[in-house]
């Protein structure tokens, strides 16, 4: 393996998790995105990620809102020592999984910043399974880039390149899932639309 | 398109019937005549009242009009069953009708027998060629299907007809966006525009679009959309003011020293700017911090 993402470990914590599930459920008839924030692991093998920030739920394909947001988040959370360590996506159809030009492009964007950034890909059937399924793992797919720059699909099956820090965080999520919680979410959009509205969602998991 | 009133008036309404404060029907009314789309509410209480036989029949006529709403908020919910109950109650009411054949075509795309939903709105249309609700359902189904070429030729043939249909041209545009053929929703845009050129949301999207090609062109005339949308909206409108300060800053570094163009371009920025940096202070003023370095590394850089 040659590239720099070639062997990294990916984490997701269960509030980053959580908020971009519950954003995507708050939004079902559109895409979605938003970034991840974090760090690497101080023993240089793994890209800890600690916590997102929903973006859009329309026109995802246009740059004005995405240089704006990118720029405020990145301000906000570099204070924090933290950075965008990448990138979101829920397609429009629950049966899509292919990862479209807009989704690379922003991947490939943040790319130039930190090297070793991923996209998630919510998988709307593992999603929808969970009630039943009892699933530890996330309803997200990973994807790294590769020598030649391009984003491929890491494989899931007994593979510890990609985890949740949380072992319980699914049945969180199913709970704040009952709970409707998703109706609280703020995502930049609507933080664009109205600025007093909080994208950093402060009171979400009180 | 809803306005701020009428979104305030649903949400109290929405509310209120969560909460079971009654108002149901003036709530289900209320979303039937703002063409929103809240399946879930609708279906939960839109069934409380055709299950309750005196409140049904305290509807009289519209009675009807409530089934059908209900079977189509029920397919959105994938509640395949209460859709089949309710078109099969219109159609004992209503055997001949067109619109009760829309519901049972529709029925079908629920289900996802797209074959048989296509054979079933080309008979349709056979008998009624102009109507505007059974074409768009051919633009869904082609999307719903993931044919997304498909349902840009449909929904191009179907403004060739109705060109004035401005949903559709908005439709068709965030189609184009979603696919990063922006010169394309420019052309959408431009239409929008043409023919309602009072409303800034359009304008707003154009230059966004515009931005977005980049270019020196498109962003001095993306600048000039921004500050017609600051117009629209009485300097109300964050996005627009972001977007002025964006162009500047990227105009600047497209031509880098034709003086003259700078002066008035960051006469209009710093104005925009300290309206952005007022309103956060006021609104949001723990953001203003980050504001503040946004906006001077743009200014910075032209």
């Amino acid at each position: 393996m040659g590239s720099s993402s070639g062997d990294l470990r990916y984490e997701l914590s269960q509030n980053a998790y959580i908020k971009l599930v519950l954003h995507s459920l708050n939004h079902p008839t559109s895409s979605v995105n938003g970034v991840l924030i974090g760090r690497i692991s101080p023993s240089n093998d793994a890209v800890l990620i600690d916590d997102a920030v929903p973006l859009f739920h329309s026109h995802l394909g246009l740059l004005p809102q995405l240089e704006i947001s990118l720029m405020l988040i990145e301000e906000y959370f570099s204070a924090k020592g933290l950075n965008i360590v990448g990138y979101f996506h829920a397609n429009e159809r629950s049966d899509d999984y292919e990862l479209g030009g807009v989704a690379k492009n922003i991947g490939d964007h943040i790319c130039r910043y930190f090297p070793q950034a991923a996209i998630l890909l919510l998988d709307n059937k593992k999603l929808e399974a969970l009630k039943k399924s009892k699933d530890r793992s996330a309803v997200t797919q990973l994807y790294v880039r590769d020598a030649s720059k391009n984003w491929k699909l890491v494989q899931s099956e007994g593979n510890s390149r990609f985890s949740l820090r949380e072992p319980s965080a699914n049945l969180i999520l199913l709970d704040y899932i009952s709970t409707e919680k998703w109706k609280g979410i703020v995502d930049f959009d609507d933080h664009l639309d109205d600025i007093s509205k909080d994208w950093l969602n402060p009171g979400l998991f009180n | 398109m809803v306005t701020k009133t009428e979104e305030n008036q649903l949400n109290r309404l929405e509310s209120q019937v969560d909460n079971a404060g009654g108002g149901a029907w003036e709530y289900l009314c209320l979303v039937r005549k703002l063409k929103l789309r809240r399946s879930d509410k609708v279906l939960k209480h839109g069934l409380s009242i055709l299950n309750n036989p005196s409140k049904r029949s305290a509807l009289g006529p519209e009675e009807w009009t409530l089934y059908e709403q209900v079977a189509v908020a029920a397919m959105d919910c994938q509640s395949l069953d209460v859709a089949k109950d309710c078109i099969k109650v219109l159609r004992k009411k209503f055997p001949d009708s067109k619109r009760v054949g829309r519901l049972e075509a529709l029925l079908l795309e629920a289900k996802g027998s797209w074959e048989l939903a296509d054979k079933a709105y080309s008979s349709l249309l056979e008998d009624n060629p102009l109507d505007q609700t059974i074409h768009k359902r051919r633009v869904a189904m082609a999307k719903a299907q993931g044919n997304i070429p498909g349902a840009i030729e449909w929904l191009n043939k179907y403004l060739e007809i109705f060109m004035a249909d401005h949903d559709a041209w908005r439709e068709l545009a965030e189609i184009y966006v979603s696919l990063q053929m922006y010169k394309q929703a420019a052309f959408c845009y431009e239409e929008l525009i043409l023919s309602q050129p009072t409303v800034p949301l359009y304008h707003l999207a154009y230059a966004d679009v515009l931005y977005t090609l980049g270019g020196l062109e498109n962003l001095q005339t993306a600048k000039k959309y921004y500050t017609s949308t600051i117009d629209l909206t009485g300097g109300k409108n964050t996005r627009a003011l972001f977007g002025v300060c964006l162009c500047t800053s990227a105009i600047t570094q497209v031509t880098k020293g034709k003086s003259k163009e700078e002066k008035e371009g960051s006469q209009v920025q710093s104005l925009a700017a300290k309206v952005l940096e007022k309103d956060y202070k006021q609104r949001a003023p723990d953001k203003l911090p980050q504001l503040t370095t946004a906006l001077k590394s743009l200014t910075l850089s032209s």
